[in-house]
C-alpha cells in the first residue's frame, strides 16, 4: 500500500517539482492574471470537454488569441506588456521560449487522455506550469497516478506521455504554461527537480468497476443522453488506473452494442489522434 | 386599478437594456432544459416558482418539474445523478426533497456550479401520465410538451411502484450529510433575504436531519418514531453521548439562526459524521471543500 502511495521513479520523468517560488510573486501573478483582459480562445476541442480555455503571453505572431502551438522563436504578445510581473519572472528564468500561455480550466472542465507535440519538430522540448489558481479537485493524471499541481512551484511534465486533467468542481484552474526549448538556462532549472509530493496511485480498475460504470452509461444512451454517456467514460481515466486509451475502447463498445457503426469508428480514429498512434 | 404600459416607441432601443436585466439564473436554465430535453424520455418540462412568476432575485433557484414517460422513470431516476454529475455540474448527488409538496412524483435537489457561483436546482420528476393532474395543481410555464408514446396500465403501474420505493427507502448516513449541505444553502438564502419564519422552519429541519443521522449511524434498527428514546438507544457508549451532546448544542442555539450559526452547525455535522459514520464522507472531500469555496465559508 506504501509502494502504491509513494511515487514511482517513472512518474518522477513525466511530472515532477522544480524551483520554489515566492509567495508574494505567486500573488501577484496570481492577481494580473485574474485581472488580465484577456481573449480566452476555446482551441484543441477534440481534446477537451469545452471549458478549457487559453490566451498567449509569447508565441509567433504576438496575438495574444494566437493560442495554437508550433515552433518558433516566440515574442511577447500585447496581452504580456500589460503584465509586468508575470514579463519579469519569464525574463529572470532566461528560457528559450516557444510559447507561453495562461490555461483556464473551468470547473466540471476536462482535457482527455492524450498526449502533446506529436505534430511539432523533432527537438527537445519541455513543458512548465506555475500554477495560480487551483483546488484540490484539479488534477493530472499520467501513468495511473493523480497529481495536483499544488501552487507556489514550477512543474516540469513531459506531454509526450499519455496525460490528461481535470478540474471536477471549480472554482477555475488557472496554470501559466510555457513550452521550452532544451538550453542551459533549461537545464539548471530542471537540475533541482523533486517527486511531487502529492502524487496518488489510482485504484486499479476492477472487472466490476467496468461493467457498473458500462452499465451506467449504458443507461444513459439509452435515455438519449449519448455526450452524458461518453463523458462518464472518459471520466474513467480520473478515477482508476486504466491500460493506455482504455476509455476511448469502451466508448467504442458502447455505441458498437448500440449499432452504431459511424459513432465506434469516429471514437476509434479520435483514439489514434489523440493519443497519436500510428492510424487503425 | 393599473392603467396598461404604452407600447415602447420603435425607436427606443431596449434590447441591450433587456439583456443586461434579465435574470442571472437564465443561462443556467437555458442549459438544464437543453440537456434534461436531449432525451425522447422527457415529455414535459415545466419551469416552477420566482422564474416562472417573475419575481426572481439573484438568490432563486431553478425550479422544473420534467415529465418522463411512466415506461422510463425508474432508469431515469437511476441515470439522474450521473446525468447531473457530468452535464449539468452537480457538486454533490440529489438530494431527495422531503420540502416539496407530493405531486405524485419525486423531487430531488442538486447544488450545480454554474459561472462561479453555487446554485440550487430543483427537479421534479412527474410520471407523464400523471402531469395533466399536476398542472391542475401547480402554477407553472410550459417549457416543453411532446405527446408521449401510448403508455400502458402496466407502466402506470411500474412507475408508482417506482415512486412509492424510492420515497420510502431509508436514507444513508451520506444521504443525510448531503441534506445538510443543501439545507445550509437555503438557510443562508433566508437570512440573507430576512426571511425569518422560513428560516425557523428550515432551521429545525437542519436538526433533525442531525439527529436522523446519528441515529442511521449509531442505531440503524431503531424502531421508535423521531426524536423518542434517543439517550435509551444511543447515549450508552462514549461516542453516543458525544454525538446527542453535539445534538444538544445544536437544538439549544437560537431559534432564528445566524449566518454564524448555521456555519456552525455545519463544522458540527462534518465533525460528527468523521467520527460516527466516516465512510458517509467516501468521495466527499472534495465536493465539500468546494461547496465551502462557493459558499465562502473557507
Amino acid at each position: 500500500m506504501e509502494d502504491e502511495a509513494r511515487p514511482t521513479h517513472a512518474l518522477a520523468g513525466q511530472v515532477a517539482q522544480l524551483e520554489r517560488l515566492d509567495a508574494s510573486l505567486i500573488e501577484r501573478l496570481r492577481h494580473e492574471a485574474l485581472t488580465a483582459s484577456a481573449s480566452w480562445r476555446a482551441e484543441y476541442g477534440d481534446y477537451q470537454s469545452g471549458g478549457w480555455w487559453t490566451t498567449s503571453l509569447m508565441n509567433a505572431s504576438g496575438d495574444a488569441g494566437d493560442v495554437r502551438i508550433g515552433d518558433c522563436t516566440a515574442r511577447p504578445t500585447t496581452l504580456l506588456q500589460h503584465m509586468p510581473i508575470t514579463a519579469g519572472l519569464l525574463a529572470d528564468l532566461g528560457l528559450s521560449y516557444m510559447w507561453v500561455r495562461l490555461a483556464r480550466l473551468e470547473a466540471n472542465a476536462f482535457l482527455w487522455e492524450h498526449r502533446d507535440y506529436d505534430e511539432l519538430d523533432q527537438v527537445e522540448r519541455h513543458r512548465l506550469h506555475i500554477p495560480l489558481h487551483t483546488n484540490s479537485s484539479a488534477f493530472l493524471v499520467t501513468g495511473g497516478t493523480k497529481v495536483h499541481m499544488a501552487g507556489g512551484r514550477i512543474w516540469r511534465l513531459t506531454p509526450t506521455y499519455a496525460h490528461g486533467v481535470c478540474n471536477l468542481l471549480g472554482p477555475d484552474r488557472i496554470h501559466l504554461i510555457a513550452d521550452v526549448y532544451a538550453d542551459d538556462a533549461y537545464d539548471r532549472l530542471a537540475g533541482r527537480a523533486d517527486a511531487p509530493e502529492t502524487a496518488e496511485r489510482l485504484p486499479t480498475a476492477t472487472e466490476a468497476v467496468l461493467t457498473e460504470r458500462f452499465a451506467a452509461a449504458r443507461r444513459l444512451a439509452d435515455l438519449g443522453y449519448i455526450d452524458a454517456a461518453e463523458q462518464l467514460l472518459l471520466r474513467l481515466f480520473y478515477c482508476v488506473a486504466l491500460p493506455e486509451g482504455t476509455v476511448y475502447d469502451l466508448i467504442a463498445d458502447l455505441h458498437t452494442g448500440r449499432g452504431d457503426a459511424e459513432s465506434c469508428r469516429r471514437w476509434t480514429v479520435a483514439k489514434s489522434k489523440l493519443l497519436a498512434l500510428a492510424a487503425p | 386599478m393599473p392603467t396598461a404600459l404604452p407600447t415602447a416607441p420603435a425607436e427606443l432601443q431596449l434590447v441591450e437594456l433587456a439583456e443586461a436585466n434579465r435574470p442571472a439564473q437564465l443561462p443556467l436554465l437555458t442549459r438544464i432544459c437543453e440537456m434534461l430535453a436531449a432525451s425522447p424520455a422527457v415529455t414535459h418540462l415545466l419551469v416552477r416558482g420566482s422564474l416562472a412568476s417573475g419575481t426572481a432575485d439573484r438568490l432563486s433557484d431553478v425550479d422544473f418539474v420534467v415529465g418522463i414517460h411512466d415506461r422510463d422513470l425508474s432508469t431515469f431516476t437511476q441515470s439522474l445523478d450521473d446525468l447531473m454529475t457530468v452535464a449539468g455540474g452537480a457538486l454533490l448527488p440529489g438530494w431527495r426533497d422531503t420540502i416539496v409538496a407530493d405531486l405524485g412524483g419525486i423531487g430531488f435537489v442538486f447544488l450545480v456550479q454554474h459561472e462561479g457561483k453555487l446554485q440550487q436546482v430543483d427537479l421534479y420528476l412527474c410520471p407523464a401520465s400523471q402531469i395533466s393532474l399536476l398542472r391542475r395543481k401547480v402554477a407553472g410555464k410550459l417549457l416543453l410538451e411532446r405527446p408521449p408514446a401510448e403508455i400502458t396500465t402496466a407502466q402506470i403501474t411500474q412507475a408508482r411502484i417506482h415512486i412509492t420505493e424510492t420515497l420510502s427507502r431509508p436514507r444513508s448516513c451520506t444521504e443525510l450529510l448531503i441534506e445538510h449541505l443543501v439545507l445550509a444553502v437555503l438557510l443562508h438564502k433566508r437570512i440573507r433575504r430576512g426571511q425569518r419564519f422560513v428560516a425557523y422552519a428550515e432551521w429545525h429541519m437542519l436538526h433533525t436531519a442531525t439527529k436522523d443521522l446519528i441515529k442511521a449511524a449509531l442505531a440503524p434498527a431503531s424502531s421508535f418514531w423521531g426524536w423518542y428514546q434517543l439517550r435509551e438507544e444511543i447515549a450508552i457508549t462514549p461516542i453516543g453521548r458525544s454525538c446527542l451532546a453535539e445534538l444538544d448544542a445544536a437544538i439549544t442555539s437560537p431559534a432564528v439562526p445566524t449566518t454564524d450559526d448555521v456555519n456552525a452547525a455545519l463544522d458540527r455535522v462534518i465533525q460528527l459524521t468523521q467520527r460516527a459514520c466516516p465512510n458517509a464522507l467516501d468521495g466527499l472531500t472534495d465536493a465539500i471543500t468546494a461547496y465551502r469555496t462557493y459558499l465562502e465559508l473557507a
